[in-house]
């Protein structure tokens, strides 16, 4: 999806409306929703906040209708409101497509944890419709022993079937506050100096426990 | 796995690699599977896919040649002027093809040749790509799987930025419909 | 047979068609993959019954190979796990070339299957009859499912997904009707959309008309 539009629109549309607290709640879905969107696995759920904002919003709408406010201020709040709305869709949606691409993995490890209540349920189901339809159009017109979703075959020893995001892809990343030298790579050969609000691309794994810890920022 | 539906490295496996047998093999033809013929002899040389040559490799059933698109005869010619040797015709999947053949072969010096040769085609392809308009030039036949993406990438973002910079519809029917539409729908969309 | 061929020309020419055999193992399974390879990222090709059959003939026929190198290796009263004779590697070759068109079979379904779900986010809960009939049994099972799944989803929510697929500009804009959609509630008002028909409507209202093309943005 267009990840650059967002980027572009939060030069432009911050502006407009009053209420500092909405303001600043609304640059922080921006940046949740690029973080999303660059992030190769899959980031913690971040609660219900995003959804509460735009309830907010909704009810000021509201009343500024009722109110017949001015219609120069009523489609202001209309657009915000299209704003916040347009973030969180994209953001759901970005999850939905990486549950989508690899619910299994998610449902064994630890990042199953990460998912919604909501998206767990997605998740389970995806999984037994994929496994459903792969099972009756493949799996089960193949000899015995080589009919697993998730084996090769019997003689597999473990699951070597399973996609996994692919974590060693390059990202943007700008750091927080100075990090110092970090060494990249297990050999110690490639270190670089992470100064503090400087831009970098670098491979993810190496800069994953930066960005768990939250002193490097995903753009 | 990473990749086990990925089609580009199913078909990756699909490149000849020519194998010297250690050791033989029974009853691996489809044809005529009663006939003695069926089998492999030892210290036969053979054409198989490179996944078949890889797994039978593991198994120490054989030793792997290295293919002529890494021959000395190719490395002159990339070093003379890299962006003209036509690569796709030697391998779709020169580059990745080379990377899983690096463990399997005594010949080391792959890896560097290797990345060599992208960077010395990769700066050609950039810019060419800025200049593309309209049907696909000669050179781009010319180019490997990857080398394609790469220059499809960077087409598309410059029409991108051209298509911001002058603004326009965003919104556009789904891609898949096709330019025609037929006549007769058979949903009609529901109101929100 | 004529008499002239020496036994040795024979035997040549049974060892070329064993090298053929060997070079064909797993080929028809990736001609599915070429098949899908070969069209544009996102877009559909009709199942193709016909390869798709002959790649599950091949493994069943592989199968019964594998099976009597082994009942062969065992006959010879010699030990299944250790035994790396001529036999032994025949039958490596055919487990592997099972699992290599097994592969291929789980990748075409499976990349299918990612392409088919993603028609949900672009023409919407039914699929029109030129999609169906690239469609499998199977995969027009799995589009149904995976759409109520998403309907599941968003109705937890409470939220619409699929609309606001681009960063909206201006809530309203203005829409040419392409083709005869008639009456449509939008909000409070009953609009007629007749072909031609120039509309002021809200953005997420007219998304799905343009994504199915049935109308287009109007620009001056």
């Amino acid at each position: 999806m267009e990840r650059g539009e967002a980027a572009k629109r939060r030069g432009g549309g911050g502006g407009g409306h009053g209420g500092k607290k909405r303001c600043r709640s609304s640059e922080e879905g921006v940046e949740e929703r690029e973080g999303g969107a660059g992030d190769p696995a899959l980031r913690g759920w971040p609660s219900s906040e995003g959804r509460e904002q735009i309830q907010l919003l909704e009810e000021t709408l509201d009343e500024f209708t009722e109110n017949r406010s001015d219609d120069l201020v009523v489609s202001l709040y209309q657009m915000d409101l299209d704003r916040a709305l347009f973030l969180l869709r994209s953001y759901l949606r970005i999850r939905l497509q990486k549950i989508e691409n690899y619910m299994v993995h998610i449902s064994k490890t630890n990042l199953w944890n990460r998912l919604s209540e909501q998206e767990q349920r997605f998740a389970k189901r995806c999984i037994e419709i994929m496994e459903k339809h792969l099972e009756q159009s493949v799996l089960s017109r193949l000899p015995y022993g080589y009919q697993s979703m998730l084996k090769q075959s019997i003689s597999s020893e473990e699951d070597d079937m399973v996609p996994e995001p692919q974590l060693d892809t390059f990202v943007f990343c700008k750091t927080k506050s100075d990090v110092g030298a970090f060494q990249l790579d297990d050999t110690g050969e490639e270190i670089v100096d992470l100064v503090a609000d400087d831009l970098y691309v670098l491979r993810y794994k190496s800069i994953r426990g930066l960005v768990d810890g939250g002193r490097i920022d995903l753009v | 796995m990473l990749s086990y539906y990925d089609i580009d490295d199913i078909l990756l496996g699909e490149e000849p690699i020519s194998v010297v047998f250690q050791i033989g093999a029974n009853g691996v033809g489809l044809l005529d599977p009663g006939s003695e013929t069926n089998n492999v002899e030892k210290s036969a040389k053979v054409d198989l896919p490179f996944w078949l040559a890889h797994e039978l490799f593991l198994r120490q059933a054989v030793s792997i040649n290295v293919p002529s698109c890494y021959s000395l005869k190719t490395r002159k010619e990339i070093q003379a002027d890299a962006a003209c040797v036509d690569l796709r015709f030697r391998s779709p999947y020169f580059y990745e093809l080379g990377c899983k053949l690096l463990p399997l072969v005594a010949d080391k010096s792959i890896g560097p040749f290797l990345r060599y040769t992208f960077t010395s085609r990769y700066k050609e392809i950039l810019c060419k790509s800025h200049s593309i308009t309209g049907a696909t030039p000669k050179f781009s036949s010319k180019l490997t799987k990857e080398e394609s993406l790469l220059l499809e990438a960077a087409r598309s973002s410059m029409v991108a930025f051209k298509k911001w910079r002058v603004g326009g519809s965003r919104l556009e029917k789904a891609s898949i419909l096709g330019r025609k539409r037929k006549p007769t729908m058979p949903t009609q969309p529901s109101g929100p | 047979m004529n008499p002239i061929i020496k036994e040795d020309h024979l035997h040549l020419w049974l060892a070329k068609i064993k090298i053929i055999c060997l070079k064909m193992f797993g080929r028809r399974a990736s001609q599915l993959l070429r098949e899908l390879a070969s069209c544009e990222p996102g877009q559909l090709t009709a199942y193709n019954t016909d390869t798709f059959e002959q790649v599950i003939k091949e493994c069943n026929e592989h199968n019964l190979q594998l099976q009597s190198l082994i009942r062969k290796i065992e006959d010879a009263n010699l030990d299944i796990q250790t035994t790396r004779n001529e036999d032994h590697f025949g039958a490596v070759i055919h487990h592997l070339s099972l699992a290599r068109n097994k592969r291929g079979l789980m990748s075409y379904m499976y990349n299918r299957a990612e392409i088919i779900q993603s028609l949900r986010w672009t023409i919407g809960p039914v699929l029109p009859l030129e999609i169906q009939e690239k469609l499998n049994y199977s995969e027009e099972e799995y589009y149904k499912n995976h759409s109520t799944a998403i309907e599941a989803y968003m109705s937890q929510l409470d939220l619409d997904l699929t609309v606001d697929m681009v960063p909206p500009k201006d809530p309203y804009i203005r829409v040419k009707v392409l083709d005869d959609i008639g009456e449509v509630c939008l909000g409070e008002h009953t609009i007629s959309l007749t072909p031609q028909s120039l509309h002021f409507i809200k953005r997420v209202d007219a998304e799905p008309f343009i994504l199915q093309g049935l109308m287009e943005e109007f620009l001056e």
